[in-house]
């Protein structure tokens, strides 16, 4: 039996391709990439914004001018429902099946948390993932997409404590990953301002009602209450601080849940909260490539709405261009992480000029801003987090 | 914590309580004509709320009848759920059947999400959400809203239950398929008629809670909790889903203010599991015979 | 003719490492894990006829005691840590099902449904032993001095594993416990009538079937590499039920299809993205609409027509 086991072993070793025979993914007449995503489950609508509003329209733009170096560009989806088991078999299989080149903008900490030891192992990029905790740090073939949350925190808490001489801070914050990882950032953060968190209240994904969690913190009397939350218990929270009459507190929201979704929801309950925008406004930015986004998604997509989700996926499509670009055409995974590391200074009309560190976070900056008549208002130039 | 906020917090509670039993009930007028779950039950209140809203949005009709149009389509989509798929069930066991409403709540979810996209919207409501005062409390109209139309709703249907042919049909058939047949009774017009007022009772209840939860294809998630009320409630009974929900609404809300962070969360279903254990048939219910 | 068709098959799934890409290995340690899942749940639900929503539940506290038992103890060979795996899950069995004795049908699958939501709390508050929504890393299982990091090993492993559990199910269906639990789905009240103590039977049947589904969920978090609570909501327990509803209840080959048939349809429709929940949903339905008694029932048809 044992002998038997040994053979069937080194049978399956020499069974194994040989390595580096040739880039995974690029042919002469097109670079495929790839990623699990939500196309169900509780983060469904920001993963298609991302992938196929955000991603493929950057893309479509590219194919139309000739693509990049003669070669099109070919993207593949799995759905993972927000599952890891089920991201860590789609990563697989765009890797091993589909032989991609490379991985994009996935999204959500456990499905990208559960994949990045193999992506590591298999030294395949992983481009952009869309999440925010700091478990992407340190990776070699990993570059990290959003703003991660202690970057989030230091510039929010830095700004409020710091600028404003803010003293009084509570939060509210989701139940997981994201909220967890907010509520440690701010609890460091705010000690260096030897402050402390007055109450921290958390809301369970999914939950219908939020005025414990409100009636309790009001109790604390903060002069800050921080929303680590998502569009939709936001937007209850700002409701409920309407039904209780609660006026002297202000209400900030996080860089990912800045967006136009939560405002839209909570309607007038909105007026007057601030927060760190990771994006300049999708809708009403003049920014010459928030502008150039807007044109091509009347061209491509004229019934999609413009939000951040297609605006972060649309910046990904784009810098995974800007360095293909460089990288040159005899493209490879490692050319094209040389290429990521070696970006200095990209101007993408969109964020601030990109220069890309060993950390390979490709984010680390936001704005404040304050919700007048429904909109976000910019309250100051883009806030640095080094 | 002042009473104020305490009682602004019961409240609240009671609004989304009175909602839970909505759900409990349609769940249960399914389960008493059919002895099957409806796991779609959540999804045909979604889409029937956003096929009201649609028509909202395109044509800007008032309120009212938007929610006769969640109503109607409702009625139309219990009607052909149960017409062309449940029906043809009907030999099937009851899992056969449970499964096939999993499947149901999964199409129907997608669907949205393919017509309506998985995004979140405002809905328009009946009630203002800005405090007035009622002697030194304060309570959201919106809450009181809520609450007035259930209890309404609930009324109603006692009524109907308890005076009209149709509904005396229906319980007949709770209590024993075989006998009301034998009494004349035409069993696959009260499943029929069953699937209908579940369904409309699901529509008025996502018109009533849509502007506080928001329109959305996960909305539906809100059964979960009518199937925990009707628990608490001893399922099968309507008083039961009743008071299963309100108590249901309330302790999700109270348990945040007292429970450390860690239990709170497991209230409902540490409370479910606790009742089913110790007294199955609910906090209202009676023992049932078991049936040879 | 039916022992050559078996070696065949035994022979196939002994190469299969050598036969396919790495990709499939993996997928097919998948259909083996639910395998031994969807057969625990038939053991339970199959045959006393008691319905289960709680699964999820079982496999994540297999998985957990597995993913920490390998973490702190990693001088541990992987069959001990999958057995205690199993006994730690057979124990959270005992818990639920004697308390849930008196409840049958609808009530016990709320109760499992109420459980699968406690168990997923508990994780998320132990965070010291589980990292909470973090989630843990799980390292290769060990036996001896080998390391079982390749998908090749980990699928000897999980087929090893799932072997033993076919081989133990089909026996305890055969002997007079098996007999037992038949005549209980069948009716309780005859069952009782004839001897059969009610209670006792029920209760070893969720422990066998915590067992199993522990078991399978220690080779899960081996498998996979990784598990977080997000890994075992009420839709993977949902996903459970719906092997062996669509295999067939009381099949052992059903549960086994079952599990391959769900396994497959995921992956397959993952291609699919947003239509992908349509399609499953739709072939849900047709499966029980035009199948009803599951797959296992229309073979047995099938081979009872061509005799």
């Amino acid at each position: 039996m044992r002998t038997l086991l040994t053979v069937l072993a080194l049978l399956a070793l020499l069974g194994a391709p040989p390595a580096g025979a040739q880039t995974p993914g690029v042919t002469d007449a097109e670079i495929l990439l790839g990623g699990s995503n939500s196309f169900s489950g509780p983060l469904a609508f920001t993963g298609e914004q991302i992938t196929k509003f955000g991603v493929d329209l950057y893309f479509r733009v590219v194919n139309d001018a000739g693509g990049i170096h003669g070669r099109k560009l070919r993207t593949v989806y799995y759905d993972d429902g927000y599952k890891p088991q089920e991201a860590v078999a789609n990563t697989r299989k765009l890797v091993e099946q589909d032989k991609v080149f490379a991985l994009i903008a996935p999204q959500g900490s456990p499905p990208v948390v559960a994949t990045l030891g193999y992506v590591e192992e298999q030294r395949v990029p992983m481009l952009f993932p869309y999440q925010s905790s700091p478990v992407t740090r340190g990776k070699k073939w990993v570059f990290q997409g959003m703003t991660v949350s202690d970057r989030s925190s230091r510039m929010m808490v830095d700004y409020l404590a710091g600028q404003r001489k803010i003293k009084r801070f509570a939060a509210i914050y989701q139940d997981d990953e994201y909220g967890k990882s907010f509520l440690a950032a701010f609890e460091k953060d705010l000690g260096r301002h030897r402050l402390k968190l007055l109450a921290a209240e958390s809301v369970k994904r999914g939950v219908s009602d939020v005025s414990a969690q409100i009636a309790k913190l009001q109790a604390a009397k903060p002069e800050v209450l921080f929303l680590v939350l998502v569009p939709g218990p936001a937007a209850q929270a700002l409701k409920e601080r309407q039904k209780i009459g609660w006026k002297d507190v202000l209400m900030v929201s996080t860089g990912p849940l800045t967006d136009e979704r939560y405002l839209a929801l909570a309607g007038d309950a909105a007026e007057g909260v601030e927060g760190l925008s990771l994006w300049p406004d999708p809708v009403t930015s003049d920014l010459p490539g928030v502008k150039r986004y807007r044109e091509h998604m009347t061209k491509y997509f004229p019934k999609n709405e413009p939000n951040r989700y297609s605006v972060a996926g649309y910046f990904a499509g784009m810098l995974f261009t800007e360095a293909a670009q460089r990288a040159g055409r005899a493209l490879t995974r490692a050319a094209l992480v040389a290429a990521l590391e070696s970006t200095k200074g990209f101007e993408s009309g969109i964020l601030p000029p990109l220069t890309i560190g060993p950390d390979h976070e490709t984010q680390k900056q936001g704005f404040w801003v304050r919700v007048e008549k429904g909109r976000f208002k910019q309250l100051t130039d883009w806030l640095r987090s080094e | 914590m002042t009473t104020t906020a305490l009682v602004h917090v019961v409240v609240s509670g009671l609004a989304t309580g009175s909602i839970y039993a909505l759900m409990a009930i349609s769940l249960v007028i399914i389960y008493n004509a059919t002895r099957t779950l409806n796991f779609a039950q959540g999804e045909m209140l979604m889409i029937s709320t956003f096929v009201g809203w649609s028509a909202h949005e395109a044509l800007r009709l008032p309120l009212p009848l938007v929610l006769l149009i969640a109503v109607a389509a409702a009625a139309a989509l219990g009607w052909l759920v149960e017409r062309l798929v449940i029906r043809h069930a009907i030999a099937a066991t009851h899992l056969d059947v449970l499964i096939i409403t999993l499947g149901l709540s999964l199409v129907l979810r997608a669907a949205a999400g393919l017509v309506w996209t998985h995004d979140e919207f405002p809905f328009p409501s009946f009630f203002r959400e800005r405090p007035i005062g009622l002697g030194p409390l304060r309570v959201a109209p919106v809450s009181l809203g809520i609450i007035g139309g259930s209890l309404a709703l609930m009324l109603a249907l006692a009524a109907l239950f308890r005076w009209t042919r149709l509904g005396r049909a229906m319980r007949a058939v709770a209590q024993n398929q075989r006998a009301a047949r034998l009494m004349g009774i035409s069993v696959e017009r009260v499943y029929s008629a069953s699937w209908v007022l579940a369904a409309v009772v699901g529509a008025i209840a996502g018109v009533l809670i849509a502007p506080v939860i928001f329109l959305s294809s996960k909305m539906g998630l809100v059964a979960i909790n009518g199937f925990t009320a009707a628990v608490l409630g001893g399922f099968g009974s309507m008083p039961g889903a009743v008071v299963g929900g309100m108590l249901l609404g309330v302790l999700e809300n109270l348990a945040p203010l007292w429970l450390p962070a860690g239990i709170k969360h497991s209230v409902p279903f540490l409370l479910m599991i606790a009742i089913l254990v110790i007294r199955p048939s609910g906090v209202l219910g009676r023992v049932r015979q078991r049936k040879v | 003719m039916r022992w050559a068709a078996a070696g065949a098959g035994g022979v196939v799934l002994l190469c299969w490492p050598l036969l396919v890409p790495p990709y499939f290995v993996f997928l097919t340690s998948l259909i083996v894990v639910n395998a031994i899942v969807a057969i625990g749940l038939n053991l339970l639900s199959g045959y006393t006829n008691q319905l289960s929503f709680g699964h999820a539940g079982f496999f994540a506290v297999g998985a957990y005691v597995a993913a920490v038992l390998t973490l702190r103890a990693p001088a541990l060979p992987v069959v001990a840590t999958l057995a205690l795996a199993g006994l730690a899950t057979a124990l959270v069995g005992l818990a639920l099902g004697i308390p849930c004795l008196r409840l049958e049908g609808l009530y016990l699958a709320m109760a499992t449904l109420a459980f699968g939501f406690v168990v997923v709390e508990a994780i998320l508050n132990l965070d010291w032993l589980t990292r909470g929504n973090d989630g843990l890393a799980v390292p290769a299982a060990r036996l001896g001095p080998l390391a079982l990091g390749s998908d090749a090993a980990k699928y000897y492993l999980v087929l090893g594993v799932g072997a033993l559990m076919v081989a133990a199910a089909v026996n305890i269906a055969r002997t007079r416990t098996g007999r037992a639990l038949l005549a209980i789905r069948e009716s309780e009240i005859a069952a009782q009538a004839s001897g059969v103590h009610l209670a006792a039977y029920k209760t070893l049947a969720f422990a066998v079937s915590a067992f199993y589904t522990g078991v399978a969920g220690g080779l899960f978090a081996f498998v996979v590499g990784f598990i977080s609570p997000d890994a075992f909501d009420v839709f993977l327990s949902v996903d459970f039920v719906a092997m062996i509803i669509v295999g067939g209840l009381g099949s052992i080959p059903g549960s086994i299809v079952g599990a391959a048939v769900i396994t497959l349809l995921y992956d397959w429709l993952a291609a699919f993205q947003n239509y992908r929940p349509l399609l499953f949903g739709l072939i849900l339905i047709g499966c029980m609409l035009f199948m009803p008694g599951g797959i296992a029932s229309r073979m047995a048809k099938w081979t009872h027509q061509a005799q």
